[in-house]
């Protein structure tokens, strides 16, 4: 059994949860179901998201270099970080620069992939979420289980149980989610009050004219960077897009797409730091992107505009949940995603697909996800002696194109689907 | 060598196939023959309120209607007589903490899904955000039919910010429970003016 297989074996045990979890995502692929049928041109939008992300990946150099120019011209700072250890490197830097002990910050996948959190907190700087499910995991001490609703695995008696704990609610046994997402907005507002900094992903970085665009549906990102006088956006490299004409598309397939609704509440366009505050300080991060870029097989991952969708599709992922996958973004997306991180650390999770191909036909960037993870499993397969030492190198060579190619020609006899002999 | 000039470096030698940028004039977005019923039908789908100011309405005859009891509202616009909070001259945005309503402009109403285009034009943006209810006025002939056309028309102005709104705050973390007023405004009111 795969790695991936024994966890969601355990997870198939509470049988009653394990439906609530299937029921609740299809309910969500159901929903964007209906967004998508309810305009004539979703699949046009489809190819247009597709070629735009195509477009801007093949000119990454150019647009990167774009919206850096802009961003200072619009008085940001601009830093550039190769992988994870830098960007936190950076981001400490500044902190400890403005004087900084604690910061509020919106959701993002970006500074969970760089462990900056607890990196921060070992420096002695106070991290708060404030995504009220960031926050809930965050007070947990676990790690998302999904990338748009990361608290999805746990039950409003479990939520409550950890407010009473925290002392954030007062009404003992009052496990309402009203009650308890009322008592997290007062505990969060003293929070983005007394926060020397706001943190921000972005979901978008337009090159024409230097915005962090940011999508959220509490509003938490604005709060994050309307109160503290810093405001600091991290950004992988592949999330610039040419212009506003580009952003148009994918603002309204981000959350048709996710969660099923026409918009966010909140789609935001930082162009310039507040009047008062101090400069804005966005950090381009690589951390593997640059090389990602080369590999011919694989490189389109790089479209995802982390939507959600194909997990919420996904049978496996449906029926086995964020928990069971080795790598920190689970579903198709996260296969994907953890076998170029680190091929043998996470190819236990290249069992979790049945080759439906669900995920790549609702992805909003058509995103070839579950072809992508058969060529993966070519790679892996039962592994003979010969292919395993090659396999050592792995991620190196996924990250060298050349390497990459001729790895391929050698490997093909080898091929085979059978994954239980793998672990 | 820098590490821009590296990370440069690395992503040309990687790039493969240069793709052309698509057009984008065939997408034939939807358009909707009455844009502004669609737009007031998307508002309250995003969870707004949306009141047409009528004859012998003022801004502030109507905020105070909905509001009875609000005591601190914070407004820089001049048909707001009532507002008693000025975020251009509040000593800084924690001041407008504890705002019963908050009272700003819009620019762009979008028909397909209810935003709300607000370009910052007070000092503290806190104001659209930290407000327990929030109340917009949009111009009933500024609605356009999809975010296409939001986009060839919104500009961040002057302060360097703007943002999309529709409808308030919401979260469903908990449970998937949807549960409206997260961490900004609770309720919204969208008046045509
Ligand atoms: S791979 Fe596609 S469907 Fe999955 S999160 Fe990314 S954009 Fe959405």
């Amino acid at each position: 059994m795969t790695q991936h297989s024994k966890k969601a074996a355990a997870f198939l045990k509470d049988a009653k949860y394990s439906q609530w979890h299937d029921a609740t995502f299809w309910a969500v692929r159901s929903k964007r179901d209906t967004m998508a049928q309810g305009l004539p041109e979703w699949e046009r939008l489809r190819e247009k998201a597709s070629a735009i992300k195509r477009h801007t990946l093949s000119h990454l150099d150019e647009y990167l270099e774009q919206f850096a120019a802009q961003a200072q011209k619009n008085g940001a700072v601009v830093h550039w970080a190769a992988d994870a250890d830098e960007f936190n490197a950076i981001v400490l830097d500044i902190l400890q620069a403005a004087g900084v002990k604690k910061i509020v910050k919106s959701k993002s996948m970006l500074t969970e992939e760089c462990g900056m959190n607890p990196y921060l907190e070992a420096k002695g700087i106070e991290v708060v979420e404030t995504d009220l499910g960031e926050r809930i995991i965050q007070l947990m001490g676990q790690r998302p289980s999904h990338i748009v609703m990361p608290a999805v695995h746990l039950s409003p008696d479990q939520v409550g149980e950890l407010f009473e704990r925290e002392g954030i609610s007062d009404e003992i046994g009052n496990h309402d989610p009203t009650y308890l997402t009322y008592r997290a907005r007062l505990s969060l507002r003293n929070e983005f009050l007394t926060a020397g900094a706001g943190m921000t992903g972005a979901n978008f970085g337009i090159a024409a004219t230097g915005d962090i665009v940011v999508c959220t549906n509490e509003g938490n990102a604005d709060m994050s960077t309307s109160c503290p006088k810093l405001h600091i956006a991290a950004l992988g490299l592949e999330k610039v897009i040419p212009d506003y004409d580009c952003l148009a598309v994918f603002q309204r397939m981000l959350c048709r797409a996710g969660t099923g609704q026409p918009t966010t509440s909140y789609t935001s366009h930082f162009r310039k730091a507040r009047p008062g505050a101090q400069a804005m300080h966005i950090i381009l991060v690589d951390n593997g992107r640059s090389q990602w870029i080369g590999n011919p097989d694989h490189w389109e991952i790089l479209k995802c505009i982390r939507c959600g969708s194909c997990m919420n599709t996904c049978p496996v992922y449906r029926r086995s949940g964020g928990f069971s996958y080795s790598y920190f973004i689970p579903g198709p997306l996260g296969v994907n995603l953890g076998m170029l991180r680190d091929f043998e650390a996470h190819k236990g999770n290249l069992s979790a697909c049945t080759l439906c191909m669900s995920c790549q036909s609702v992805c909003p960037v058509k995103i070839d996800l579950g072809e992508q993870i058969y060529k993966w499993r070519q790679m892996s397969g039962a592994i003979p002696p010969a292919k395993k030492a090659l396999c050592k190198g792995m991620s190196m060579v996924y990250n060298h194109p050349l390497l990459y190619k001729t790895a391929t020609r050698v490997l093909k006899p080898f091929h085979s689907l059978d994954l239980e002999k793998d672990e | 060598m820098s590490r821009k000039d590296e990370i440069l470096g690395r992503i040309r030698a990687g790039i493969g196939t240069r793709y052309d940028m698509p057009s984008l004039d065939d997408i034939a977005p939807i358009t909707y023959p009455d844009p502004l019923a669609a737009f007031i039908a998307s508002s309250k789908v995003a969870g707004s309120e949306v009141v047409e100011l009528e004859n012998g309405d003022t801004v502030d005859s109507i905020i105070r209607k909905r509001f009875p009891s609000a005591g601190t509202i914070a407004s820089n616009l001049p048909e707001v007589s009532i507002a008693n909070l000025n975020p251009d001259t509040v000593e800084s945005a924690a001041a407008l903490d504890g705002t019963d309503v908050g009272v700003i402009r819009g620019e762009l109403g979008v028909a397909e899904n209810g935003c709300i285009w607000i370009p910052q034009a007070m000092k503290e943006k806190a104001v659209c955000f930290i407000s327990e209810n929030l109340v917009i006025l949009l111009p009933r002939e500024a609605i356009v039919n999809n975010m296409h056309e939001a986009y060839r028309r919104v500009d961040p102005g002057r302060y360097g910010y703007g943002t999309f709104i529709s409808g308030p705050s919401k979260t469903a973390d908990i449970a998937q429970t949807l549960v409206m007023g997260a961490q900004a405004a609770r309720s919204v009111t969208v008046i045509l003016i």
